[in-house]
């Protein structure tokens, strides 16, 4: 049973920091968004699976590659990757704001409780993956192939396959770059006032459905960012996918610790991590099983995370 | 006087970086109306709080007719003999006048899931005695004529003293109350007064918030005051006036000038 | 003011309920079950569904909806917790039957009461951690509980994984009222009658202790804590009853259908309840009803929504919480009527 596990321990490890990377940007969403609202954004797993389609629109349709024609090389590669990356996290970007505006606005200005915002937000996100399972006849949509998968190098019998490196790589600096942006700039820390202290920060003249607008918008962008990586290394997406990907980025942001943004740094590589090495004990259908009771288990024992944020928050 | 029904020894309430109460030490005697005043921010809701249990002190304990009350849930604290008004109230707003109470005398009921479901004679008696206890307490608050409307529909000053109706629901001996007057002109608070009075000598023991002096040097037995969370005058009404230290607290002079 | 009237449905039909003594109540309550019975035999009218056996379609989707409606309603509605993974209690119950019917020799109605235990089982274990949480995070466990129920049950041996389980037994027949698949007038009625104990259990329990306890958690559960509520044992009762009825629900739907399998228990069922909650209005005895009603059937009707029936869907819940969150048929009267009984008492 562990024998996979422990014949294959360094390939797994580097396919789990990918995947890894990918939560991390995933449960940027939600976590920002936790952040502002202190609600959970419900539609962050549609959002990312939207992402997945401006990747694909740019490498087939923008660029006309298919799935057997010749990879790029060079600066085209460059350029038909960093376009698709771009794409993705504008199309990503631009629904979660839609997102906001259709489910959350109206609701938060009318004062409504908790209950009607959440049953708005679910069903915008159902209303996103049926749109997208009639526009593909809910078939999954094959990625062409850009990026020839060579593999690098090999250390310590695990190959160090190119898609995998440039994920590790790039995602941790849009990462960095997110965090600074969220630190330092002015809306960032207008960001980070609403989420400290909401009616001190509108005391403060922020401009409330401004700030939250942007929050999703950057929420968002790191998603998209995710969808990208997504695609070139799995190849292929599906109106569906969002489901599994957004429960397991959603678990890494709490065990990080909801709301924080360093929490979901970590929260996301052990979770990518967690998810890899259970599945290679346990096979893949237990994948979800896996997350799930991680999810629980956290929520039970350790609500706050690993880094920190009241989830249990009650005043009188 | 007579015995201690409530005490607290040096509580001290910390959030984060933030000490909102600083070693407090309070006694609150059967029988009497204490009042608890302080400038804005000095810690008096944070004492209710954390006598019900909605914070837990971060040292310090809660003793409640003998027992220790610093680890039990807040239903238990409420179950025991506290019930509490709202600073901001907190009615459920969809519910009627009657309802609100009904639901706050449910606690001492015994009669469960099972029982109400199946008629059992004892959840129907329950119902009944539950029904007419609200209405008792209603007539005593002077709001009975309001029972079939939504609370959240009631004026200002009715939902106020409902708050008060609610907590009387659960049938305590000690009553807090978060500045019931707040936003009552002065014959409202003249008659909110004689209401709290009437309370008292109905049995009850009254820790009452208020900013209002007049009315508080009109009811109280005893006054104590906060300042910056710590307790800087424990006395009769009259002696609290002129001390020096509260007349600092309430003009915002520094009280130590150095 | 007639127009008013008319709009507010609700009020209209407390209104004569109200003024009706006991006997009046009694005929009231007798023709509408009457006339209910009879909706199988009204194949003919414009009621017909082209697209499947209507009396086929008034037990499933419609009674069934109907009924699991009313036990999410008692989640959602009453207590005010989001429940996203109500499917799992139906897929429960359904398996429930599947199993004990195919490997013991007990029959659907004795089955029943284990299907029940079963759901509300799993509602204990899963509310005792998650219902200490804020509502949103019951809300992302849930929907994650209904998914993973169907991907045990997916890739697992018991339950002969994607196949799924065909033979499953039939209810016996009650006297001479004999279930068929052709003809599925006694299916509907069993339903009815279930729907019927599920309505008279709400209208119990909300008129006393249970019932204010809930609406005062839904309102604001720290007050209600704090007026001596205990509202964890609150919550859970809400919840296990809730899935008491989906468990129940999935029993019949097992021994109706004869054949269950995995992707029949996806989240879209959830959604299509919740959808069915929502739309008819939340906390509504009767809107839930004809929320279920209107849902669970329309798609039958009409083929254009059977085939775009989740969009449909997610559009209701969007659109009502943000322009009638009510739905149909509001939770309360308006203050309106009640102060005017007032005045003319
Ligand atoms: N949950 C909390 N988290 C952080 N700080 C808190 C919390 N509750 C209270 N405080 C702080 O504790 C201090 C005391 O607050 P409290 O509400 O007890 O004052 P108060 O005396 O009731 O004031 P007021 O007269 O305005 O009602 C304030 O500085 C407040 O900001
Ligand atoms: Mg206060």
């Amino acid at each position: 049973m562990f024998a996979v596990l422990i014949d294959q321990f360094w390939s797994l490890t580097i396919a789990g920091v990918a995947l890894g990377f990918i939560y991390v940007l995933i449960s940027l969403g939600y976590t920002m968004v936790y952040g502002v609202l202190r609600m959970i954004n419900f539609a962050n797993s549609e959002i990312f699976m939207w992402g997945t389609f401006g990747t694909i629109i740019t490498s087939r349709d923008i660029f006309h590659y298919t799935q057997t024609s010749e990879p790029a090389r060079g600066f085209k590669l460059a350029l038909v990757l960093l376009s698709s990356l771009l794409m993705s996290m504008l199309v990503a970007g631009l629904t979660a704001v839609f997102v906001e505006f259709v489910a959350y606005r109206r609701l938060r200005a009318k004062g409504t409780n908790r209950l009607a915002t959440l049953i708005s937000a679910i069903g915008i996100s159902i209303v996103l993956s049926e749109v997208m399972r009639l526009l593909t006849a809910s078939r999954p949509v094959g990625a062409p192939r850009v990026l020839e998968k060579i593999i690098l190098t090999e250390i310590w019998g695990a190959n160090i396959r190119l898609d995998t490196i440039i994920t590790i790589i790039a995602a941790a600096i849009i990462f960095f770059i997110l965090e600074r942006f969220v630190k330092l700039s002015r809306m960032g820390k207008a960001i980070r006032a609403v989420s400290m202290n909401e009616d001190a920060a509108k005391l403060m003249g922020v401009n409330l459905n401004r700030v939250i607008a942007t929050t999703f918008l950057v929420g968002g962008l790191a998603t998209g960012a995710a969808s990208f990586f997504y695609v070139t290394v799995f190849e292929y997406t599906k109106f569906n996918i969002g489901f599994t990907m957004g429960m397991a980025a959603f678990t890494a942001a709490v065990l990080g610790g909801i709301g924080n943004i360093r929490g979901a740094f970590y929260g996301g590589l052990t979770l990518g991590l967690l998810e890899v090495y259970a599945s290679a004990v346990l096979g893949t259908q237990w994948k979800a099983v896996t997350v799930f009771i991680v999810l629980v288990l956290v929520l039970l024992f350790k609500p706050n995370g690993l880094f920190g944020e009241a989830v249990q928050t009650t005043r009188a | 006087m007579s015995e201690t029904l409530l005490s607290l020894e040096n509580v001290v309430m910390k959030f984060g970086g933030v000490t909102a109460l600083g070693d407090v030490t309070l006694n609150v005697k059967k029988g009497e109306i204490l009042a608890l005043i302080g400038p804005n921010g000095a810690g008096k809701t944070t004492v209710f709080n954390v006598i019900t249990g909605v914070y837990k002190p971060t040292s310090g304990t809660i003793t409640f007719a003998g027992t220790a009350i610093n680890k039990q849930k807040r239903f238990e604290i409420t179950k025991m003999g506290i019930a509490r008004t709202f600073q901001n109230i907190r009615l459920w707003g969809d519910m009627t006048t009657l309802e609100n109470v009904i639901a706050a005398t449910d606690v001492h009921k015994k009669s469960g899931l099972v029982g109400a479901l199946l008629g059992f004679p004892r959840a129907r008696k329950e119902e009944r005695e539950n029904r007419e206890r609200a209405h008792e307490i209603l007539k005593f608050i002077g709001i009975d004529e309001y029972s079939d409307r939504l609370a959240k529909n009631l004026p200002y000053g009715v939902q106020r003293r409902l708050e008060i109706a609610r907590a009387m629901g659960t049938n305590p001996q000690l009553l807090l109350l978060d500045e019931p007057a707040a936003g009552f002109n002065p014959a409202e608070k003249v008659e909110l007064a004689a209401l709290i009075k009437r309370i008292r000598d109905a049995g009850y023991t009254v820790l009452l918030i208020e900013h209002d002096m007049s009315l508080i040097m009109g009811i109280s037995d005893r006054v104590a005051v906060l300042d910056f969370g710590v307790k800087i005058a424990d006395d009769l009404p009259s002696k609290v006036q002129n001390d020096p230290k509260v007349i600092e607290a309430y003009l915002g002079v520094p009280s130590d000038a150095s | 003011m007639k127009m008013r009237n008319y709009w507010n449905l609700r009020d209209w039909g407390a209104g004569i309920w109200e003024r009706a003594n006991r006997p009046k109540r009694v005929a009231i309550a007798i023709t509408t079950i009457f006339l209910v019975a009879l909706l199988p035999f009204a194949g003919a009218s414009f009621l017909a569904t082209p697209i499947a056996a209507y009396d086929a379609v008034l037990v499933y989707p419609v009674g069934v909806f109907i009924l699991m409606a009313l036990g999410l309603n008692i989640v959602v509605g009453k207590s005010g917790m989001l429940d996203l993974g109500y499917v799992a209690f139906f897929a429960i119950g359904a398996y429930t039957m599947a199993l004990m019917g195919t490997h013991t020799g007990l029959n659907t109605w004795e089955i029943m009461p284990f299907g029940i235990a079963f759901a509300m089982l799993a509602g204990v274990l899963l509310g005792l951690p998650t219902l200490r949480l804020r509502g949103d995070y019951l809300a992302i466990v849930t929907l994650g509980f209904g998914e993973i129920v169907r991907l045990v049950v997916l890739n697992s041996t018991w339950s002969k994984g994607p196949n799924g389980i065909a033979n499953i037994p039939m209810p016996p027949d009650i006297g001479p009222l004999k279930f068929k698949l052709d003809d599925q007038k006694v299916f509907f009625w069993v339903v009815v009658i279930m729907i019927l104990l599920t309505i008279w259990m709400i209208r119990r329990l909300s008129v006393r202790r249970p019932g204010r306890a809930w609406e005062a958690i839904r309102q604001d559960e720290d007050a209600a804590e704090l007026m001596g509520i205990p509202t964890l044992k609150y919550k859970i009762w809400s919840f296990t009853l809730g899935a008491a009825v989906g468990g129940a629900a999935g029993v019949l739907f097992a021994s109706k259908n004869l054949f269950i399998a995995p992707e029949m228990f996806t989240l879209n069922v959830s959604i299509l309840i919740l959808a069915c909650v929502v739309f008819g209005g939340i906390g509504n005895i009767w809107g839930v009803v004809l929320g279920a009603a209107i849902l669970g059937y329309l798609p039958e009707r009409i083929r254009f929504i059977s085939d775009a029936r989740l969009l449909v869907f997610g559009l209701v819940l969007v659109t009502v919480m943000n322009f009638r969150p009510d739905g149909l048929l509001p939770r309360k009267k308006r203050e309106k009527a009640i102060v005017k009984k007032e005045v003319n008492a």
